[in-house]
């Protein structure tokens, strides 16, 4: 009876501190994990950080005009080519100029008509 | 013997089993002590040890970055790493420093030696903010006690430009000049409030500024200092109603980024931290005290035929028209004769309690915290009182004049002027009625007609409605007036009807040119300048152009002469 006992405790020793220590790799697994997750998030926001001041760097609006003067046929904008909106109306034509339907053409809903 | 014997075995086996217990008591507290130490460990981690100094290097808040009003950003953090040694724990001081030196050639091997061989010392930077490369040498020697911590670095990706708002940090990142010195010294609460400390991180401080403002407004002074060979220039351009100065820029300037940042005199920031004798620029403050004070109206006229007499001094005009004026025609001749009788007909008295309510006597105050106190006159007596009408013998930090211009503009209220973002609810707050809505109104008209018709004309961009005022103020040099030496000044507005913008420009010392006919007034280069800033920020604030008749008919001339003169080039 008392050795019965004592095999069973044993057993009951083995068992548990294999799950013990199985859980506690477990655990260290996980540990690991956060940890690099959280190196991962903190190298991603540096990252993000440095993105954004080379980005801006790159943007300077110094460099731009350069680049503009260089490569661009632009001019600053001046008075008198702001156009307003009522000003537009005058020149939209009362009459719509193409009138595809009336020729049976769609070539937009051809487009979706093919891709389905 | 055999009672001995019992003698002997009686305390005998009484003493076996003390032995026996006593043994098992020391393996129970023994097993004990095991069984503590090993919950210890498990349950509760223990804490890595930490330098202390380092410990309070690393827990600071994070900086917040610096972004203009569109999120650009002025100023960030990246990280670097340090390389820092803990002179307790190094074994051999010489061979440490024979290795550090061999993988970084730019640390003094003698100095190093000196600051490791201090015994007492726990923590000393063997050098600060190193390239990844130069961290893994280092780390790769193996040397117990050195080691490197990620810090952080300030950049201001955006360069010169509006470098003397966001000001610099020093190696610790602790701010030395302009909003970075605000950040940690007045505006410490409002830092603080940016930050989160549970993510350690902290949002960004936005400014007024904007870039693209920033930058038309430097590059035009610059252009404008070349050509007209001036020592110094700047501008400000401000939103009236708000209070928000949207681009501010001191020329010559600086490179936020360089190690090194010993600013000469002429890199001060001319519009916060120098005092300029603005000339006629604060005749619009004459005026508009005398509207207030109901002294004179549209229709007063003043005779400017001779020159003002008060005790030995004379006052004279640029250019005379020698005949009386009306208060518009003296407005747009610049006469220091009217403007000098003006302030006299207001009274002393009067007229410094007026300049105590636009707040010029005293220091203004904005969160960049180089300003300067304006220079008053020792004695202010009847000759003080005409001269200071005119602009002169009084000197204040160009922003405050325009802060005060832009008050007689938008209506009479005051905001003060700030480098932060503000809404119009927070200005309307801190807004001060200074002069009469009416008053408000005459100077508007005057200031319109002034770029129309006066001084101002070369500003006048068709279609933006441009009111402005110009000074030419002779330097003083060696405690007398230069002829030759001159401060050269716009201030202005638009667009007039319902100002939105207020802007300064100001040039140092420019030379007169032969397109400009020998002349270097005001009109002829700060005026020009002014107007080429306007064209280009004006589409960009969401000025809308209007045209009248008559503009229209200019801008018809205008293409014509520039057709003739085309066809004659």
């Amino acid at each position: 009876m008392l050795k019965l006992v004592n095999a069973a405790l044993v057993i009951a020793v083995l068992v548990s501190g294999f799950a013990l220590y199985s859980l506690e790799h477990r655990t260290r697994g996980a540990e690991r994990d956060v940890a690099k997750i959280k190196r991962e998030i903190s190298e991603s926001r540096e990252a993000i950080k440095l993105l954004n001041a080379e980005w801006s760097s790159l943007t300077r609006p110094e460099r731009i005009q350069k680049l503009a003067e260089e490569n661009l046929k632009l001019q600053p904008t001046s008075a008198q080519q702001f156009v307003s909106v009522e000003d537009l109306l005058v020149k939209v034509p009362t009459e719509v100029p193409v009138k595809l339907e009336e020729e049976g053409k769609d070539p937009i809903g051809d487009i979706l008509e093919k891709m389905q | 013997m055999s009672a001995e014997s019992f003698e002997l075995d009686g305390p005998g086996r009484i003493g076996g089993q003390n032995r026996v217990r006593l043994l098992s008591m020391f393996f129970v507290f023994a097993f004990m002590a095991i069984a503590f130490k090993l919950v210890m460990i498990t349950a509760f981690k223990e804490k890595e040890e930490t330098n202390p100094e380092l410990a309070a290097h690393l827990s600071r808040i994070p900086r917040p970055d610096i972004v203009d009003r569109n999120g650009k950003v002025l100023a960030t953090d990246i990280a670097v790493a340090s390389l820092y040694a803990d002179p307790r724990k190094i074994p051999d001081v010489d061979e440490a420093v024979e290795l550090i030196t061999a993988a970084l050639p730019d640390v003094n091997g003698k100095v190093l030696r000196q600051r490791l061989l201090q015994p007492k010392r726990a923590f000393i930077w063997i050098k600060r903010q190193v390239s990844p490369e130069e961290r893994d040498a280092v780390y790769n020697l193996g040397i117990p006690g050195v080691g490197y911590v990620n810090e952080r670095k300030r950049v201001y990706p955006q360069g010169r430009l509006a470098a003397h708002v966001v000001g610099y940090v020093d190696v610790d990142t602790q701010g030395i000049a302009g909003i970075e010195k605000f950040l940690d010294n007045e505006g410490a609460i409002y830092t603080a409030s940016l930050a989160d400390p549970e993510t350690q991180s902290a949002a960004p401080a936005e400014l007024s500024i904007d870039v693209r403002v920033q930058h038309i407004l430097t590059d035009e002074v610059s252009k404008a200092i070349t050509k007209y060979k001036a020592i110094a220039g700047g501008g400000i351009v401000m939103n009236v109603e708000t209070g928000e100065i949207l681009a501010l820029a001191s020329l010559p300037d600086f490179n936020p980024n360089a190690d090194t940042k010993a600013l000469s005199k002429e890199q001060q920031n001319h519009m916060l931290s120098g005092v300029y004798e603005l000339g006629s620029v604060i005749k619009a403050v004459t005026f508009a005290m005398a509207f207030d004070y109901g002294v004179i109206n549209m229709n007063s006229k003043y005779d400017a035929r001779y020159p003002l007499v008060i005790g030995n001094a004379r006052i004279n005009d640029y250019r005379g028209q020698n005949r009386v004026l009306t208060v518009p025609e003296i407005f747009t001749n610049s006469s220091n004769i009217g403007t000098a009788k003006m302030a006299l007909d207001v009274g002393i008295e009067r007229h410094q309690e007026f300049l105590r309510r636009m707040g010029l006597l005293d220091r203004l105050e904005t969160e960049v915290p180089e300003t300067a106190r304006p220079l008053l006159p020792r004695r202010w007596g009847k000759l003080a009182s005409a001269t200071i009408a005119f602009g002169h013998g009084f000197a204040v930090q160009p922003l405050q004049g325009l802060a005060v211009v832009a008050a007689l503009l938008n209506g009479g209220k005051h905001v003060p002027p700030t480098f932060m973002r503000r809404s119009k609810e927070e200005a309307d707050v801190l807004a001060q009625r200074i002069v009469k809505e009416s008053t408000s109104e005459k100077m508007r008209e005057l200031f319109r007609l002034n770029a129309n018709i006066g001084s101002a004309s070369k500003a006048n961009v068709i279609g933006y409605r441009v009111g402005g005022k110009t000074g030419t103020a002779e330097k003083v040099v060696g405690g007398r007036y230069s002829k030759d030496k001159r401060l050269t000044s716009f201030i202005g507005a638009f667009p007039m009807e319902r100002p939105r913008y207020a802007l300064f420009v100001m040039l140092d010392e420019p030379k007169p040119l032969p397109e400009t006919y020998g002349f270097a007034t005001s009109g002829w280069n700060a005026v020009p300048t002014a107007g080429k800033i306007i064209e280009r920020i004006a589409p960009l604030l969401g000025v809308e152009p209007q045209f009248t008749s008559e503009d229209l008919a200019k801008l018809e001339k205008q293409a014509k002469d520039k057709k003739a003169k085309d066809k004659r080039g």
